[in-house]
């Protein structure tokens, strides 16, 4: 029981832990930074896959949009970064009025592969179509246009890593709220059995609908983070080859948790990131490691912590039930 | 006018080259209900080891039965020992599965060619005049050979007892067993012939682009694109669809360049938002998924 | 009863769905010649016990013996080639394919191509014999599963429910079909058709709950209906 109850701290655990291992690692500030924006692009992911039980192969597509959206803002109309996400979180938003009531009536693969085309024309329309403003592959540099925002100078890194430490707090939170709530309950059983959930008098294609909604807006928030991160973009963060690695993370974290992407996320990086310094072909490695997730430990790392952490529980409840029982004696 | 014909010529050697990959990819659907991404490796197998054999002995032909066979060796590896123990997981799990096992190769692939992409001549030279038109031969070859796996793929599922015994066992698994037919064998047996079909596409393929490690990671989505676009399941839908993209690909990139890679996901957005089952898929329930 | 007259011999039979046993130590026999009914309500387990026979389960204990031999691992394909058919409940034929077709199905499984003591024994496939076997009446598909099973000259046929949602007249006919067949062949049917197993039974088995509880040999017993409560 108290187990559970130490649960509600797990977002807070996570960004202490952010924070220690920043502080241990002082060169690796980067990485830490961007595993947090990638739990945020995972969670997204997560609920399709996870709650909704739909594989999109699209994700880079609603990244990039946010990116560009943010990059575009930057470059173009102003410098207040807060603005350039919030348009990032305006274009989600409008993403999903537009596709996703065309896309959510798709099933199993057809929704999969529509969305890996979107990832095609996504790339095709930052590269090509809208040359003029994005500047095609050359990528789009806006550094100099950011100014500077109060309190805190997010555009320095150590500083921006802050400001993420605090974005990922929140979305945690608001993650793990979804998850307790009806909602989370509703997701998931439009996921296991649509047609009761229409006996029960629910739409389910809404609840798609407003699903596929909070994906692409995580997305393209995760998206904006990235962008004014690096201070340039480029249409490859769209590629189609990266829709694979945002699956894979989703499963190695363990699907339809709340602290999975974020495992998820810190597994996947770390493991190409280990890898790849040690052997330049992270491929062979990391397709090895996520089948051995896949077989032994198929509720992700997240599962395979919850277990241990049961386990220890479990054991030290028992070494106190004996040291009370020999007191007694 | 010209630019046209050779055009469409170039369409229809591209679209053999689509249809001898895809079909492995169409058929593990057809018979398992997995999407089995690995299929790609026996593609870029096939491509590296007609490579290594024309280097070494000079002859396009020697090598072409080489990636033949590694496809079909690779084929029924990866189906005895990991597909027949995930086709009745759901689609996204198998999906990662085969992903990363194509993942896999590709480190495979990199470990023993390394980065480089390597270049393989084209074995035949020769050009054939076509109604005043200048077309490779070798092009001409490619067209024919497709055409002639179409048909022997149609033959087997159709005409022989083998064939009805697949298609009795993709309506039912369990009957078919009921009346002492191994349907393990006949589906290997399928599945290898797929397999080697890609090698083959590999194999001919190789001399028109680079090899490289990423090769199939290239194909991957076009294969994709080529089955969803037919209909899954359906081989005649895949051969069809296979005819449209080649003239999407040649036709559409001579009007316009950037239309030869984004002229298929187009194509596909269009028709499956008219028809999500295909041009020739059955309606009926989408892998994985009941509703 | 000797030894060798055992076809059939199920010793102690346990089996699992995962972790859910639903078979308690079943212990069925079946001899050379006989008709041998198993009854019981939905969800008694014949089926299972069925398709473990069958090769389509693995038992997780006990011993399964056929000819003889043991088939606990043997897998389906191979048990049917030994001369074990097992007729599905669903009534399932190859829809896609005709008539023909299905018994060639049959036929190249069994190496058995003689078909005329089958098509002498239903003279109606013959007639239907281009049809599309999908647009078969529920007793046609009825009569071409059997005549599919019949083709390799089984020593064993397992039918599970094969009355189930046909006409009364169709079960009629099913009775002549299968007093004739027991002349060549061992019959072991699920039924719940209590006239039917009356008529043609040698003995009853009765499940309940993954057991066998009963086993009626005397034809008195199986006049009397005694064993209506497991119905």
């Amino acid at each position: 029981m108290k187990l559970k109850k130490l649960e509600i701290f797990g977002p807070v655990f996570i960004i202490i832990g952010l924070l220690i291992s920043r502080y241990l690692f002082p060169n690796k500030i980067t990485f830490f930074t961007e595993i947090s924006i990638y739990t945020i692009f995972v969670m997204g992911n997560n609920i399709l896959m996870g709650y909704m039980g739909y594989t999109s192969f699209g994700q880079p597509f609603y990244l990039s949009c946010g990116a560009y959206a943010a990059a575009l803002y930057l470059a173009y109309l102003g410098g207040n970064v807060f603005v350039a996400m919030l348009f990032a979180v305006l274009v989600g938003l409008l993403l999903s009025l537009i596709l996703g009531p065309s896309l959510m009536r798709l099933k199993g693969s057809y929704f999969t592969l529509i969305n890996a085309s979107l990832c095609a024309i996504g790339v095709f329309m930052f590269e090509r179509l809208l040359i003029d403003i994005t500047n095609g592959n050359d990528g789009l540099w806006y550094r100099s246009n950011m100014a500077k925002t109060p309190f805190l100078d997010i555009r320095l890194p150590q500083n921006y890593f802050f400001f993420i430490m605090f974005v990922l707090l929140a979305a945690l939170y608001i993650y793990r709220k979804m998850d307790k709530s009806a909602l989370g309950s509703i997701l998931k059983a439009s996921n296991s059995n649509p047609r009761k959930m229409r006996f029960l008098g629910y739409n389910v294609f809404r609840i798609r609908w407003l699903a596929y909604t909070i994906s692409v807006v995580f997305s393209t928030i995760a998206g904006s983070l990235y962008a004014v991160n690096f201070g340039f973009v480029n249409p490859s963060l769209g590629e189609n080859s990266r829709a694979i690695e945002v699956l894979l993370a989703t499963l190695i974290g363990g699907i339809g948790t709340v602290y999975g992407p974020f495992f998820g996320a810190l597994g996947f990086l770390g493991m190409k990131d280990f890898v790849s310094s040690w052997l330049s072909r992270w491929e062979f490695v990391v397709g090895i490691m996520t089948l051995v997730v896949l077989f032994k430990f198929n509720r992700g790392l997240w599962g395979l912590i919850q277990d241990t952490g049961s386990f220890i529980f479990d054991l030290s409840k028992k070494y106190k039930k004996e040291s009370i029982k020999t007191a007694e004696k | 006018m010209e630019t046209w014909f050779t055009a469409i010529i170039y369409g229809l050697s591209t679209s053999g080259i689509l249809f001898l990959i895809s079909l492995a990819l169409s058929i593990g659907y057809g018979l398992m209900r997995i999407v089995n991404m690995e299929a790609m490796l026996y593609y870029s197998f096939g491509a590296y080891i007609t490579y290594t054999i024309v280097t070494l002995t000079g002859s396009f032909l020697l090598g072409a039965v080489g990636a033949a066979l590694i496809g079909g060796l690779l084929g029924f590896i990866v189906e005895t020992t990991l597909l027949r123990k995930v086709y009745h997981r759901n689609m996204m799990f198998t999906m990662v599965v085969t992903f990363s096992v194509f993942m896999i190769g590709i480190g495979v692939i990199q470990f023993i060619y390394g980065l480089d992409p390597k270049p393989v001549a084209s074995p035949i030279s020769t050009i054939v005049r076509l109604m005043n038109i200048q077309i490779p031969l070798y092009r001409l070859i490619i067209i024919v050979i497709a055409a002639a796996a179409y048909l022997f793929i149609q033959i087997l599922m159709n005409k022989t007892i083998t064939g009805k015994a697949l298609r009795a066992g993709i309506e039912n698994r369990e009957n078919v067993e009921g009346l002492g037919v191994n349907i393990n064998r006949i589906f290997t047996t399928t599945f290898v012939i797929a397999s080697a079909f890609a090698g083959l596409g590999g194999a001919l393929n190789a001399p028109l682009v680079m090899v490289g490690p990423y090769m199939g990671f290239d194909m991957l989505l076009f294969a994709f694109i080529t089955v969803i676009l037919g209909g899954l399941g359906s081989i005649k839908g895949t051969m069809v669809a296979s005819l449209v993209l080649g003239q999407v690909i040649n036709v559409g990139g001579t009007i316009w360049a950037p239309l030869a890679f984004v002229g298929p996901f187009i194509v596909m957005f269009i028709t499956i938002l008219i028809k999500p089952t295909g041009l020739y898929g059955v309606k009926g329930t989408a892998f994985g998924f009941n509703d | 009863m000797n030894q060798e007259s055992k076809l059939l011999k199920v010793d102690n039979l346990n089996v699992c769905y995962g972790k859910l046993a639903v078979l308690f130590d079943v212990s069925v026999n079946v001899n050379a010649g006989e008709v041998v009914f198993l009854v019981g309500r939905n969800g008694a387990g014949k089926t299972t016990l069925f398709r473990t026979i069958a090769g389509f389960l693995s038992p997780a204990e006990g011993n399964i013996e056929f000819k003889g031999n043991n088939i606990n691992k043997t897998g389906a394909y191979k048990t049917a080639r030994s001369g074990l058919k097992y007729i599905h409940q669903d009534k399932q034929v190859f829809g896609d394919l005709t008539v023909k077709e299905n018994l060639e199905l049959s036929s190249y499984a069994t190496k058995d191509y003689d078909w005329e003591p089958v098509l002498g024994m239903f003279p109606k496939l013959r007639e239907l014999i281009d049809r599309k076997a999908g647009n078969l009446s529920g007793g046609e598909k009825q009569m071409l599963l059997i005549a599919m099973a019949m083709i390799g000259k089984p020593s064993l046929v397992m039918l599970d429910e094969p009355t189930e949602g046909l006409a009364p007249h169709v079960i009629k006919d099913l009775a002549a079909i299968f007093k004739k067949l027991s002349k060549t062949t061992t019959l072991f049917i699920v039924e719940q058709n209590l006239p039917l197993i009356a008529e043609i039974a040698d003995r009853v088995y009765c499940m309940k709950e993954g057991k066998v509880v009963n086993e009626i040999i005397s034809r008195e017993d199986i006049g009397n209906l005694c064993f209506e409560q497991y119905l």
